[in-house]
């Protein structure tokens, strides 16, 4: 049997409910991109927070908090079997607990520890490639990350930037941070922001793109490294690049 | 001279610093803007491939000194420019809102006299501290020279404070800077050691006694503007950790940039592979518990440049190899070719489940190409020449890339 969720985390634990309880799973796809076929019968799980909530407090204490965030982390990377990976690693960690964790190179742990650094790989990244625009009212950043990684920027910006109004915008997915100078909250839809060429905005970004092109030094110049550092998919959205026309 | 301008000549005059790290402490906002990671953040990377992480400037790049190999010796016919400290101020917290950079390192050109510059660095930090109530990061150097008052209360405001030393040795020091001797450069770096254990053992006592210098300090060296060897270079570094705990040794290597009868000529490269064996030998000082004497000795005064200094010395150490992964300690597996901190703890926590196959090594990290020589996996030794030095050496040295000749 086939399990089809709404793409949600809730969703995916949920199914993980059912596969123990109900009948096991034999995999479990976002319903919205599911290929059905004539030999596997599929039901469409309806997302319930109660189950949901019971298991994850069941890998919280049968497995360890390390197993649940990396969970977490597969869950928002953009491996199109990762629903699979999850359900696979969670069967051997429900059998063997937190011993999980110390068993690297496992075939069903080493597909999610790559994954999930992945993931944690680039929001940390992003913790540093994100640039903000002052629109007068409120602080303006678009990204386009290859993974789902913007509800793991949220804390971190809405600490650093207390007392500010900000948005975060991930393009690609058309989801967006949104803080009003203490919570934040993640909406769904976002439109791209109408930034104001105000003359301070215009004064401040010249300024860090000159900063970025003297700061390097020409006798040590090394465009390879760079690129291994700062990826041309992430380029346009960033100030200095656009500016100095490294793009 | 507009903000512009300005910004161009005290960025120029700061980008030989190689210091950039924003690691080492972990603050929240407390109602302002701001906070840090100790992990560090890297905000982009320039086109020589250096992270920047802050902002690094120069308060003023005028001074009174005329060290030989820096590019803002008082003799040189450069634009000179000087930002007030507040300028230093706003421009930090507007790139810092705009997510441009994780904070401030300031360095400076000694204008007047080392206690004058000294207070226009503690200016700058007072208003982005206690005006703006900025929590990110905030690295300054220290001016030596200056008043042990001033150093003290710059301190409290800092996260991280530097002095760089420069040259490994009192000659060379002597001769490219012969303002400065060794001893006025381990003054401040004393008393900040000395403070900082100080301030430790207080704050175990009274919780709310303000941090001072919370993320340590650092130095650089200049690799390369004079003779001196990789053992002076990694000596002096292990005395640095050891005497005064220092978090960091930078190593700079030394890019032309004046003329003068005691520094490489103009067109001298800078010597890059130089500076990356070093900074792999000051990790084995730093992670691998390895002794200087062990890295460089008498008879070897420099690093090899086809091997990283790990390799080096296991191969003039084979009686030890190989070692069973199965069995080895930490700190044995730690000296391994190939093995580095995380694939060493991925071992050692996987053993304690049941044995470890070669199949698994890979999958946990572990640089096999390298590795493979100088280890066994329960019982066999899957590096198919024998475990000689010599031999091993050859099966790792590095292949010229063939190169397709040319028909006319």
């Amino acid at each position: 049997m086939d399990y089809l969720y709404d793409g949600s985390f809730d969703g995916l634990l949920t199914s993980i409910y059912y596969s123990y309880y109900e009948q096991k799973a034999h995999g479990i796809y976002p319903e919205a991109s599911y290929q059905f076929n004539m030999f596997t019968p599929s039901t469409v799980i309806q997302s319930d927070p109660v189950l949901a909530a019971r298991v994850y407090d069941a890998i919280d204490r049968k497995i360890s908090v390390y197993s649940l965030m990396q969970i977490y982390y597969v869950y928002l990377s953009n491996n199109p079997a990762k629903e699979n990976l999850i359900l696979k690693y969670l069967q051997l960690g429900f059998q063997l607990g937190p011993k999980i964790d110390s068993i690297h190179s496992h075939p069903e742990v080493l597909p999610i520890r790559q994954t999930a650094k992945k993931v944690s790989f680039e929001a940390e990244r992003f913790l540093g490639l994100l640039r903000f625009t002052d629109t007068g009212s409120y602080l303006y950043a678009v990204l386009e990350p290859d993974h789902n990684i913007l509800i793991l920027l949220a804390d971190h910006f809405a600490d650093r930037l207390a007392g500010e109004r900000f948005i975060i915008h991930d393009k690609k997915r058309n989801l967006a941070i949104i803080c009003n100078k203490k919570e934040w909250y993640l909406s769904d839809s976002s439109e791209e922001a109408a930034i104001p060429d105000s003359e301070t905005e215009q004064f401040y970004q010249e300024l860090w793109a000159k900063y970025f092109t003297r700061i390097s030094i020409e006798n040590r110049k090394n465009k390879k490294l760079q690129s291994h550092f700062v990826p041309q998919r992430y380029r346009h959205n960033l100030v200095e690049f656009r500016k100095s026309e490294l793009l | 001279m507009g903000t512009l301008e300005k910004l161009a000549v005290l960025a120029d005059g700061a980008k030989y610093d190689v210091s950039c790290a924003s690691s080492g402490v972990n603050k929240h906002n407390q109602g302002g803007i701001g906070n840090s990671k100790s992990f560090g953040i890297c905000h982009t990377w320039s086109a020589d491939g250096r992270c920047v992480s802050l902002l690094k400037i120069l308060l003023t790049n005028y001074c009174i000194y005329n060290c030989n190999y820096c590019v803002n010796r008082n003799q040189n016919d450069i634009p000179r420019a000087s930002f007030t400290p507040r300028e230093v101020a706003d421009l930090t917290i507007q790139f810092y809102r705009r997510n441009y950079i994780e904070g401030l390192f300031l360095s400076s050109g000694i204008e007047r006299s080392p206690n004058h510059t000294m207070e226009r660095i503690y200016q700058v930090l007072d208003i982005l501290r206690h005006e703006y109530h900025f929590y990110g990061y905030i690295h300054v150097k220290v001016i030596p020279g200056a008043d042990p008052a001033l150093v003290n209360k710059t301190g409290l405001l800092a996260d991280r404070m530097s002095i760089n030393i420069e040259q490994p040795t009192e000659q060379s020091l002597k001769l490219l800077a012969p303002q400065k001797t060794l001893p006025v450069l381990f003054a401040p770096m004393n008393q900040i050691h000395h403070q900082m254990t100080q301030n430790a053992s207080e704050r175990k006592i009274f919780r709310h006694v303000q941090k001072f210098v919370p993320a340590g300090q650092s130095t650089q060296m200049i690799v390369g503007a004079s003779k001196d060897s990789d053992l002076s270079i990694i000596k002096a570094t292990e005395t640095l950790y050891n005497r005064f705990q220092l978090k960091r040794v930078y190593y700079s290597a030394y890019v032309p940039v004046n003329e003068g009868p005691n520094l490489p000529a103009l067109s001298t490269s800078p010597p890059l592979l130089r500076e990356h064996r070093l900074y792999q030998a000051d990790w084995l000082l730093r992670f691998y518990s390895f002794k200087a004497d062990e890295i460089v000795n008498e008879q070897s005064p420099f690093l090899d440049t086809d091997f990283d200094p790990k390799i080096s010395w296991a191969l003039r150490n084979m009686q030890l190899f190989p070692l069973e992964i199965n069995q080895a300690s930490y700190e044995e597996l730690l000296r391994i070719p190939g093995v580095g901190v995380t694939s060493a703890q991925r071992i050692i926590r996987q053993r304690r489940l049941g044995n470890i196959s070669y199949n698994h090594l890979k999958k946990m990290g572990v640089v096999l190409k390298r590795a493979k020589y100088f280890i066994t996996c329960q019982g066999c030794y899957y590096g198919g020449i024998p475990a000689e030095s010599a031999l091993v050496r050859q099966a790792l040295t590095p292949v010229a890339k063939p190169v397709q000749l040319c028909l006319f």
